[in-house]
């Protein structure tokens, strides 16, 4: 089976400080992979490595090696291509100050499609796939800053399904969401998974238990484990410390 | 326990060679101000010794072209201050990284530059219109410029450089400043969020940046040109408060850079308003 992303010895530093030192591991494509650990431990750094918006953070250097269907990130021109590639759900809701339809036209406008009906239908499908559709359908001419915070969340995640991403990074995205609706989603993410490939970061680790295929448990910038979820949950996971982690009982 | 590694490092003190870094940009301000001090020495004690008010004469030229002139000079240079202003704010604040020297050095220019009172300007100001002989005065007996705003826009050439430079020393600072605060607070996770839907630097700018701070830029600019209108007024109606004679000229300048500066202040102030009451309302 061909992998989705192979990561390779990949080390991040923000000037002095190591961010990520050095981890290795594959994604598979159409799983879900969760990445678990607690703050400082590096996982946005690395969903900003996959999309390449760490080259934002001018003191931030990145060696290793990220490839995504063989290729190496760093070696695609087309940077903004890359991240039309990859949707991002960043973990604060924010709704660009634009109407709710342009929020979610906004990434196939960038990418050059300009057909009224093509735009129309790609807005209500991924409305409707972030279950936000219902509340908003009447009144999508409104600005997406004055929607709630739950709903500004879920306008996120439709505006990264917009583009028809093959990888969906998920930065805790149910903060702001409360739990029926966060059910919704992650039913949605569910039937998502058969077109496209999950990299789910979350600080809830029963949604972790739920969704993923399989679990990474990242800490201080390490690699500690990385299995398939029921191995993770189970009594034995192969290091102590993501079992204490998983069953609350850290530090 | 070394969950909190990270976190002690990030606040560690600066090193030493940082900390020298930190002061010595910042303070050359004060060295471009000690030589621009010196020189503007010269102007100001001639001036001093020329506004004997026993040795000056009045000239009361047509009013109407008085205030032409004035609008004519001000609105030309304050929008070619203004432009130049936001051109340089964008560059400053989109382009060059927090720590290019350039930037730096600007900036800490530009933040000693809106920290002086608008009436040292006023000083500088009328120390340059006396020493050039100005259309307003004859002084000494001497007729400097013989046509004296009998034409409307038709000044004696220096004049109108002293009078623009100082026009673009006060309101230039004063919209780079802000307009970089308007770009600024264009939140970071807007911009990140654009990006990751595979915007380019551009269409940010265009589509996003641009839009949020744009009531914000126009206040700024407003509120610059009210600073610099008010000084004006201010030095007018002292002129009028001391020579009570031939004033029918001086009173509607006053008046009319009075009513510019309120206007502009309510102007910027309604801006601020408006900005806020679009992008600030409380969405939960």
């Amino acid at each position: 089976m061909e992998n989705k992303i192979e990561i390779s010895d990949l080390r991040v530093h923000y000037g002095d400080t190591p961010a990520l030192n050095g981890i290795s591991f594959d994604v598979h494509p159409n799983e879900i992979l969760s990445i678990i650990g607690p703050a400082q431990s590096g996982k946005t750094t690395f969903l900003k490595v996959i999309n390449r918006t760490l080259e934002f953070t001018p003191e931030a250097t990145v060696e290793g090696s990220v490839k995504l269907d063989g290729v190496d990130i760093r070696t695609i021109g087309d940077v903004y291509g890359l991240r039309r590639r990859i949707g991002m759900v960043l973990p604060l809701p924010v709704g660009l100050p634009l109407s709710i339809y342009d929020n979610v036209a906004f990434a196939p406008r960038a990418a050059g499609l300009r057909t009224k009906s093509e735009l129309d239908e790609i807005v209500e499908r991924c409305l409707q796939q972030a279950a936000l559709w219902d509340e908003v359908k009447d009144r999508l001419d409104t600005l997406g800053t004055k929607l709630s915070g739950g709903q500004q969340q879920r306008l996120t995640i439709a505006r990264a399904l917009s583009h028809q991403p093959e990888v969906l990074c998920l930065d805790e995205f149910s903060i702001a969401i409360d739990p029926v609706t966060t059910m919704r989603i992650e039913e949605v993410l569910k039937t998502l998974q058969k077109e496209m490939t999950i990299l789910l970061v979350t600080n809830l680790v029963q949604q972790a238990k739920r969704l993923a295929n399989r679990t990474a448990f990242f800490l201080n910038g390490d690699l500690i484990e990385i299995d398939t979820t029921d191995v993770i949950f189970s009594d034995n996971p192969a290091n102590q410390a993501t079992y204490d982690y998983v069953n609350g009982t850290f530090g | 326990m070394n969950l909190y590694k990270n976190f002690y490092v990030m606040n560690a003190m600066s090193t030493r060679a940082e900390r020298k870094q930190k002061i010595v940009l910042p303070s050359t301000p004060f060295f471009t101000l000690g030589i621009a001090a010196g020189i503007a020495v010269i102007p100001i004690s001639n001036a001093l010794k020329k506004t004997d008010a026993t040795n000056i004469q009045v000239v009361s030229p047509n009013a109407l072209s008085m205030l032409l002139n004035d609008l004519y000079i001000v609105l030309s240079v304050s929008l070619l201050a203004i432009l130049l202003g936001i051109v340089c704010a964008f560059y400053l604040e989109e382009w060059l990284p927090k720590t290019n020297w350039v930037r730096r050095f600007i900036e800490s220019h530009v933040a000693v530059l809106t920290g002086i009172p608008s009436v040292l300007y006023g000083i500088l100001a009328i120390s340059i219109f006396l020493s050039y002989a100005g259309t307003l005065k004859v002084i000494n007996g001497a007729p400097a410029a013989q046509d004296t705003g009998a034409r409307p826009f038709q000044r004696h050439t220096t004049l109108f450089l002293g009078e623009g430079l100082i026009f673009i020393l006060m309101v230039m600072p004063v919209t780079i400043k802000t307009t970089q605060e308007a770009l600024r607070s264009v939140a970071t996770p807007v911009r990140e969020a654009a990006y990751a839907l595979g915007a380019s630097q551009w269409q940010v700018l265009t589509r996003h940046v641009v839009p949020i701070a744009f009531t914000r830029m126009l206040a700024a600019g407003c509120r610059a040109m009210a600073r610099a209108f008010a000084t004006a007024a201010l030095l007018i109606g002292t002129y009028i408060w001391h020579y009570t004679a031939e004033t029918d000229g001086m009173s509607s300048r006053f008046l009319l850079f009075l009513g510019a500066a309120l206007f502009l202040s309510v102007c910027s102030s309604t801006l601020v308003e408006i900005h806020a009451s679009i992008y600030n309302s409380d969405s939960a």
